[in-house]
């Protein structure tokens, strides 16, 4: 028997985008515990929205997180809404749902881009990294701007999008589509990809209800749930079903998130076909009171807000639980037992943003 | 308004996580609110088939907190943030940071604690 050696995984490692450290308890090249060290990147933004007027934390909501910057807005101000009383016009829910898959698709672009890169695959991040900038070029068309786009505020949206500009993200989405169809023969057959993913970081159904993982990375243990399908913003006029894979390993997880980007060119082209008339802003009127959850799926899962308000401009509390906050717990339970070579695309499979975890 | 919440003491706590495990339900997180009179407001969410269900204590600031992260391992990191940013006196987390998970030494004790009132000058000194 060897004596256990502990070797730090990160903060900086070149497949973390973002600081995180994992000390990795290792026996040989087994692992037999991972224990997380994380505050590299803690702002302290649940304070801060503390000292700001209710209506001017969504742009501190927002830079929780780049790559879901729409949703933690659209949680924050459907929260509010909620708490005031106030009834979105339908148009800008749909807008909402269009900028929102809009946004589900970058990200998972990016991280199908991050994954390819990660197993060394440089011309498959080329490639999926270059059909994510069409996407990110309709957000600057659309909104001016490509990351943090800043189109939701309470009472609806910032922003209309033109009938000429939607026909072109209808067309443009396809296009996202036919090439990520391309790729995918790569991602799901390829000898080297599969070898380094099928099997590894299974997570079964039980364990991931047990630990209480979201997102992609149940869906991929065959938990069948999915936020949109309660039916906020638009999504109750839309046909959706949550995508399942049922082996729950790292290769299950990818395959989540391709069949979403799928699902979410659905959803825009189907809000396209049925985005009504209107306006797409209601002012709100006197200050929220009161407390109130909201739930929004981002693209790496369930995002929970809570808020309370005492009538005033600002609020008491305002909680934001993330995704990759809850996945973590799971990733530390599924690490011992592998080997050390395996722990970059474990990690990467759950999708991690440090960003969000610590705010 | 948040509906499905029930007010619970302390002591039971435990017991009605044991029976949320029991019931299939998954432990979303918890949250917790100073609520400004020297005690705090601990919520702990949860979830089964997107229907949530929530138990709330009401603990003053020093009194003692069982852990949950014994019965529900997703706890772990909520209930060191918890403690480390309002100073909650949470026992027993399976792994404890000791209140340095997201700070530093040389940090504020406690910063999301209500310890600051902001005087909005503009509106004649009243406190926000």
């Amino acid at each position: 028997m060897s004596n256990k050696t502990v070797i730090p995984f990160g903060p900086q490692h070149p497949v973390l985008p973002e600081p995180l450290q994992l000390k990795l308890v290792m026996q040989d090249e087994r692992i037999v515990e991972a224990i997380p060290a994380i505050g590299y990147v803690h702002r302290g933004l649940e304070k801060l929205t503390e000292t700001k007027e209710f209506t001017q934390n969504v742009f501190v909501i927002e830079r929780i997180c780049g790559i879901c910057s729409f949703k933690h807005a659209l949680a924050y101000c459907q929260g509010m809404e909620s708490l005031m009383g106030i009834e979105v016009p339908d148009r800008a829910r749909f807008l909402r749902v269009i900028w929102g898959e809009l946004h589900r698709m970058h990200s998972h672009l990016l991280w199908l881009g991050l994954l390819a890169d990660a197993f060394g695959f440089e011309s498959l991040f080329m490639q999926v990294w270059r059909d994510r900038e069409k996407v990110m070029d309709i957000m600057e068309e659309t909104a001016g701007s490509r990351v943090i786009i800043s189109t939701n505020q309470i009472g609806g949206t910032r922003r209309d999008i033109a009938p000429e500009m939607l026909a072109k993200i209808d067309s443009v989405v396809n296009e996202v589509k036919e090439d990520v169809e391309r790729v995918e023969k790569v991602f799901c057959n390829d000898y080297t990809v599969k070898h380094r993913m099928v099997g590894i970081g299974v997570l079964s159904k039980e364990n991931a209800k047990l630990w209480g993982a979201v997102g992609p990375m149940a869906r991929g243990s065959g938990i069948a749930e999915d936020v949109r399908t309660l039916g906020y913003a638009a999504y109750n006029e839309l046909d959706l079903e949550p995508v399942v894979e049922t082996d729950g390993d790292c290769y299950a997880r990818m395959k989540v998130r391709l069949r979403e980007v799928y699902q979410s060119v659905d959803l825009i082209r189907q809000a396209i076909a049925k985005i009504p008339d209107g306006p797409i802003h209601v002012p709100e009127k006197g200050n929220p009171n009161g407390e109130v959850i909201s739930r929004v799926e981002q693209p790496r899962g369930e995002a929970l807000y809570y808020m309370r308000a005492n009538g005033s401009k600002t609020l008491d509390r305002l909680r934001v639980r993330t995704p990759t906050f809850a996945n973590i717990p799971a990733l530390l339970k599924m690490l011992p037992g592998h080997q050390l070579a395996d722990v970059p695309i474990l990690i990467l499979t759950i999708d991690p943003c440090i960003s969000c975890t610590e705010r | 308004m948040i509906e499905n919440v029930q007010n619970i003491s302390v002591e039971s706590l435990l017991r009605y996580v044991h029976d949320m495990l029991f019931n299939g339900y998954r432990f979303i997180t918890a949250t917790s609110v100073d609520n400004g009179d020297g005690t705090v407001d601990v919520l702990y969410h949860f979830d089964k088939d997107l229907e949530m269900k929530h138990l709330r204590i009401t603990v003053n600031k020093q009194e003692e907190i069982p852990s949950i992260s014994g019965i529900y391992f997703g706890a772990v990191l909520v209930e060191n943030e918890m403690k480390e940013l309002f100073g909650l006196n949470i026992k027993n987390i399976v792994i404890d940071y000791g209140g340095h998970m997201l700070l530093s030494d040389d940090e504020l004790e406690a910063p999301m604690a209500r310890q600051i009132t902001i005087i909005n000058k503009d509106k004649g000194g009243v406190p926000q």
